[in-house]
């Protein structure tokens, strides 16, 4: 575990420097707060696309968010990680709005509207083995059969780098929860898929 | 490092740390795990394998270009800096709450959207001849006429009104005397006319004679003219017979520059051009009159026979007839003769035979005849 260590403070300035980011937009800074939106602002797009796929929707609602950041600039935490703080800003503007739309035109908005809505691909051209790719659909297929809050938080997990308490921040639910969207996860993975065997490390938060 | 000895394929490819160096290798990263590897050439494959599969798997993410990104961040940016600068302000003075300085904003807006409503309210005010002849604001002798033939005014000035049945004119008892005291109130006559009346003007350069027609004022020296204004319609028009008529809009920002001027200056319409002027949308056009006639001091009436005369000769004596400008390529039509008599015709006739006969076209442009042809070279 020594390298490890050795990776770890990389990860913490890479974190350290949003955080500053933040601080410093709280400040009052406009420098820094461009660039935090421009450092967070393609996965706050991507998150938001598994909501609603309307692209220009998606963007106005980002620029809600980060308006109000600035226009609550005094009352907010410089200590909390700014990306979950986004994100969930973000998810709650998209399940208000879709709420809303919902009791505009009843019968056109239904539930899965404001579901995260998330398709895995493989690029298969990336992988050398015929047996591998195999494989990559198989996995592929496991996660997309994934419930959709399981999905979520795999996704945030995997694919944005996300801890337990941030996950938790983001979808409003207990850091238990997390652990146990994550524990289902990989249960159903592993239950269809035997040669995916002890996947304890990867769930051991 | 040493845990990832005994991992699975599987257990890489979900590893946090493994996923990072894949997806987002830096350095340092890179440097670990090469020194791993080199320790462990056994999980070489495995590790490959793994990181095929993470490159692999990935959400379906829509694409972001650059451009679309830059252009979204820049927005934000641009939206906040419009606002900080009312925010600003009001930092500097903290003992006013944001809701007095909110209020006062609110009262801004309100007063500016009744002064928006009042001007939109204003703007379509069509002027009328009661208004103008209230405004004037001195003793008017007004003459309404109620026959059913046309009635002649003679004004003091030696000038004519023939006043058409229904309509109504209000002018000055005497145009000499008008209450100003400056002088300048003695230089002017003025008529203001409701319906359609036309008039023949005594010459007299020093005092511009002027009429006052619903929007349009009608400024001449010495003319004659029809002016067609009835309260009821939407358009004011202006057809000169002789001479020349200036008319403006009552709108134009530079009416009392050109009131004073002792020149014509606005829209300039000669004899048979006529101008129309909308009311709603204080649009002035110029076109020529429905009939053109020929004009009175154009000399000894007119002779239209031709005989295998060039276009040019023909044209140049319809121009001087009519007073009215025509436009056409002398180079091109000089080829094409005429032998024609167009006596007894109107100027449209006329022009249509002309055309005719060597292959051209015409069109009315802007108070002027516009000449369109081939030319007659391979007739």
């Amino acid at each position: 575990m020594k390298a490890l260590t050795r990776s770890e403070p990389r990860l913490t300035l890479h974190l350290e420097e949003e955080q500053q980011l933040w601080r410093e937009m709280l400040a009052g800074d406009v420098t820094a707060y461009e660039h935090l939106i421009d450092r967070t602002y393609d996965l706050l797009f991507h998150y938001g696309t598994k909501f609603n796929g309307d692209r220009e929707l998606i963007k106005d609602c980002i620029q809600d968010v980060f308006l109000g950041v600035w226009e609550k600039r005094d009352a907010l935490n410089p200590e909390i990680p700014p990306k979950p703080y986004l994100l969930a800003s973000l998810r709650r503007r998209l399940h208000r709005l879709a709420s809303r739309l919902r009791m505009d035109c009843m019968d056109y908005y239904n539930e899965s509207d404001i579901v995260f809505d998330l398709e895995f691909t493989a690029e298969y051209q990336l992988i050398e083995s015929e047996n591998d790719r195999l494989l990559a659909a198989r996995m592929t297929e496991m996660l997309n059969e994934l419930p959709k809050r399981q999905k979520e938080a795999v996704f945030l997990r995997f694919y944005n780098d996300m801890e337990r308490e941030e996950i938790a921040l983001v979808m409003d639910i207990q850091p238990q929860s997390v652990s146990n969207l994550l524990q289902e996860a990989f249960k159903f993975i592993k239950s269809h898929w035997k040669a995916i065997v002890s996947l304890a490390w990867a769930l051991s938060f | 490092m040493d845990r990832y000895r005994d991992f699975s394929l599987g257990e890489f490819v979900w590893d946090k740390s493994f996923r990072n160096w894949v997806l987002n290798p830096t350095r340092e990263d890179d440097e670990t795990w090469q020194n791993w590897l080199a320790a462990n050439p056994d999980k070489r494959e495995m590790v490959e394998r793994a990181r095929q599969l993470v490159l692999s798997i990935r959400p379906a993410n829509a694409s972001l270009s650059n451009p679309e990104k830059r252009k979204a961040v820049e927005r934000i940016v641009e939206r906040l800096e419009s606002r900080s600068s009312d925010r600003s302000e009001n930092s500097y003075s903290p003992w006013y709450t944001g809701r007095v300085v909110r209020f006062a904003a609110m009262l801004v807006l309100l007063v500016g959207f009744g002064w928006i409503l009042w001007l939109r309210h204003q703007q379509p005010k069509v002027i009328g001849y009661d208004q103008l002849v209230a405004a004037a604001n001195t003793e008017m002798r007004e003459t309404v006429n109620t026959n059913a033939q046309p009635l002649a005014i003679d004004l003091e000035d030696g000038s004519r009104i023939t006043l058409d049945p229904g309509s109504k004119v209000s002018y000055l008892a005497h145009f000499s005397i008008k209450p100003g005291g400056d002088g300048q109130g003695t230089t002017r006559r003025e008529v203001y006319l409701s319906g359609k009346a036309f008039f023949d003007i005594a010459k007299d350069p020093a005092r511009p004679f002027f009429v006052y027609a619903n929007g349009l004022v009608t400024k001449v020296l010495g003319t004659s003219f029809t002016v067609r204004s009835f309260a009821n319609e939407q358009e004011v028009s202006v057809a000169v017979k002789t001479g020349k008529v200036a008319v403006y809009s009552r709108e134009d920002p530079e009416a009392t520059e050109k009131q004073s001027s002792r020149e014509l200056t606005g829209m300039v319409i000669e004899p048979n051009q006529q101008v129309v002027f909308v009311r709603k949308t204080v649009k002035i056009t110029k076109s020529l009159v429905p009939e053109p006639e020929v004009i009175a001091d154009a000399g000894p009436a007119p002779h239209f026979e031709f005989d295998e005369a060039p276009v040019s000769t023909v044209f140049s004596a319809l121009q001087s007839a009519y007073g009215i400008d025509i436009i056409y390529d002398k180079n091109v039509m000089d080829e094409c003769p005429i032998t024609a008599t167009l006596t007894e015709m109107s100027l449209y006739e006329k022009l249509d035979l002309i055309c005719k006969a060597v292959d051209a076209s015409y069109k009315s442009i802007d108070g002027r005849i516009v000449v369109e042809g081939k030319g007659c070279r391979n007739n």
